[in-house]
């Protein structure tokens, strides 16, 4: 009998599992404020881990969206409630990559979560991250 | 998202500040009583237009137009104060004449930096000799852009240079700060140096430093870029100022060498004197053809003029110094209110010989701060008109002009009453010949504790100003400026 004892644990914790899931699922509408071209794109990279964010991990979304209209927002829907970071810049140029000049200094705006700034390099992990809750979240951010 | 090089910045910062140790930026500035320290007072506020008072003289006919002249002005915050002499912000000082008359305006340019430092009453950002502090954003260079070391007329606008990062435009007649000049959006954020060269015709060379590479600007009379192309040297060595005939470019590398990048920027830096100092001759026409010469080590920051003799032999003056106390511990020192009492730089002479050898010849005048006529400005036959340095006191005392083809030297020593800033050449309507017009320049009146505005015959500097007026404010030295004719 134990095998199906095991199975009736398994589908319990299964149910028990998807009616959480449910429940708890989030989604996040990034914002862009502040944009002076309207022009391009928005390419943005959304992580839920500092060790993606750094570079060593897979990025949970990325999307891009376009920068001419009077709103620019992406919703990013089936989130896990928890801490995120984005990074973003504007693709001023619509060539898909970030600009840079030939001394390796971005030449189109970029941006981080919490409108976080750098110091030599990118904004931290600490300073861009934010709460994700269960339901509708908005992170507006500035750019350009 | 990859920021390579930018990147890089961030593994090294906090490396290697180890040479601003001495230095304790927190100092209070009142404990500085000598009354040179006026040269490095902070201003407060922009200074609005006002008429000089005429001392004695009168402004020569055909002397109209602007001395446009930029230094740093702002050095000391309740938070923070900067670590160093070149990181205050810029304050572009405008003296215009017109009609017998003289005004001063000088108003801060408006950059990022100021900004974020008067928001946290603090200076926080890094720069040549300052380490970052709390606070500080640094997402490019021109984050930390304090457009302080000299200002050009391109076009319509005003450009405020720094050395690290892009021209801060402002408007001519206002002084208001335009923004950042992009001359190409796949350029953003080049560097942009604080000596470009401009030919007799008008058109304008000039580099932006990365270790051991540099892009060499090339604009039209007008201010259009007509090329910008990236050229590798034989080494990362720290080039503030470099010269040209009308048809080379002359790279200086003196052996104080970047070995990391490092906040503050001169904090990476080593002398490394074994290693000589090379020059670097690109032809204009093709900047692939290039020849390198090897001197003896010195350390510089101003070249004077370059010109080609018909045997092919290029010469130009430099003021040097035996190494870089000065840009690292002399320049600092000075903001606390001490005199380094290290060597001046002495005024030399370099020869780059057709046959491939070169050779320097040191004078003994103590000297900053080479200006030449720009009617000859790559040419034969061109004249340099100095500061002249009292060794062992901060800053400079008198000018001098100097003939290399043995006309007589000429001097005039403004005393102990007053720091003699550079002082640039303004042609005489309708002449020709090298130097046949004024010297316009500014000092800092230490008695009066203002800042003044003299006029030389530029071919009778001993005689003394043929003109001096007054300004109601004192504003610190300055470093570079240019006169634009009216």
């Amino acid at each position: 009998m134990r095998p199906i004892k095991t199975f009736a644990v398994v589908l319990s914790i299964a149910a028990l599992a998807a009616t959480a899931a449910a429940a708890q699922e989030a989604s996040l509408t990034v914002a862009f404020a502040g944009v002076k071209a309207h022009k391009g794109k928005m390419m943005g990279v959304l992580f839920d881990s500092q060790a993606a964010y750094d570079g060593k991990g897979e990025a949970v979304r990325a999307f891009a969206v376009a920068a001419d209209g009077a709103t620019i927002e992406e919703r990013l829907p089936g989130l896990k409630p928890g801490r995120y970071a984005i990074r973003v810049f504007h693709d001023l140029d619509g060539d898909g990559k970030m600009g840079l000049n030939p001394f390796g200094i971005p030449t189109e705006p970029f941006a981080f979560s919490n409108d976080a700034k750098g110091m030599m390099g990118p904004a931290s992990w600490d300073a861009a991250a934010f709460e994700v809750k269960a339901g509708d979240n908005v992170q507006t951010i500035h750019i350009d | 998202m990859d920021r390579r090089s930018f990147l890089n910045l961030g593994a090294a910062a906090g490396a290697g500040l180890a040479a601003a140790a001495w230095f304790d930026p927190d100092r209070v500035y009142a404990q500085a009583t000598a009354p040179w320290t006026l040269g490095l007072a902070d201003v407060e506020d922009d200074v609005a237009p006002h008429k000089l008072r005429r001392l004695h003289g009168r402004l020569p006919a055909g002397l109209e137009g602007a001395l446009y002249r930029n230094g740093p002005a702002k050095f000391r915050r309740p938070g923070r104060s900067v670590g160093h002499w070149f990181d205050g912000d810029g304050m572009v000082r405008a003296w215009t004449l017109a009609g017998g008359e003289a005004t001063l305006a000088a108003r801060f340019v408006d950059t990022p930096k100021r900004r974020i430092e008067t928001s946290a009453k603090a200076c926080v950002m890094p720069g040549f000799g300052t380490k970052a502090a709390p606070g500080s954003q640094l997402e490019g260079p021109d984050d930390s852009n304090a457009a302080n070391t000299s200002v050009i007329r391109v076009g319509d606008a005003l450009w405020a240079l720094w050395e690290g990062g892009s021209p801060a435009a402002l408007d001519p007649v206002s002084l208001e700060t335009k923004g950042f000049a992009v001359l190409r959006q796949d350029l953003k954020s080049m560097p942009f140096s604080a000596h470009p060269r401009r030919e007799a015709s008008g058109r304008l060379w000039n580099f932006g430093w990365w270790r051991d590479q540099v892009v060499v600007w090339r604009l039209s009379p007008q201010g259009a870029l007509e090329d910008a192309r990236i050229v590798k040297l034989p080494r990362a060595s720290y080039i503030h100022d470099f010269t040209a005939t009308d048809r080379h470019l002359i790279f200086v590398l003196q052996p104080w060498v970047q070995e990391r990048m490092a906040m503050p920027f001169n904090s990476g830096f080593a002398w490394r004197p074994e290693q000589g100092t090379q020059v670097v001759v690109i032809d204009k026409a093709d900047l692939d053809k290039r020849r390198v010469f090897e001197l003896p080590p010195f350390f510089f920051f101003h070249l004077g003029d370059a010109w080609a003799e018909a045997d092919g032999t290029i010469r130009f003056d430099a003021c040097i110094d035996p190494d870089p106390s000065f840009a690292v511990t002399g320049a600092a020192k000075l903001l606390s209110g001490e005199a380094s009492g290290g060597p001046a730089p002495r005024l030399a002479l370099v020869t780059l010989g057709a046959d491939g050898k070169a050779r320097l010849e040191q004078t003994s005048d103590a000297a900053e701060f080479p200006r030449n006529d720009p009617r000859y400005a790559g040419l034969a036959g061109n004249m340099t008109v100095h500061t002249v340095i009292e060794p062992g006191r901060p800053l400079s005392r008198g000018i001098a002009t100097r003939d290399w083809r043995g006309g007589k030297a000429q001097a005039f020593d403004f005393g102990l009453d007053h720091l003699v800033e550079e002082f640039v050449f303004a042609p005489r309507p309708g002449g020709s010949a090298a130097f046949d017009g004024w010297l316009v320049g500014t000092t800092l009146n230490l008695k009066a504790k203002a800042s003044e505005l003299h006029v030389f015959d530029a071919r009778r500097v001993a005689d003394g100003p043929v003109c001096s007026l007054r300004a109601e404010a004192a504003l610190p030295v300055s470093f570079h400026g240019n006169f634009v004719r009216g």
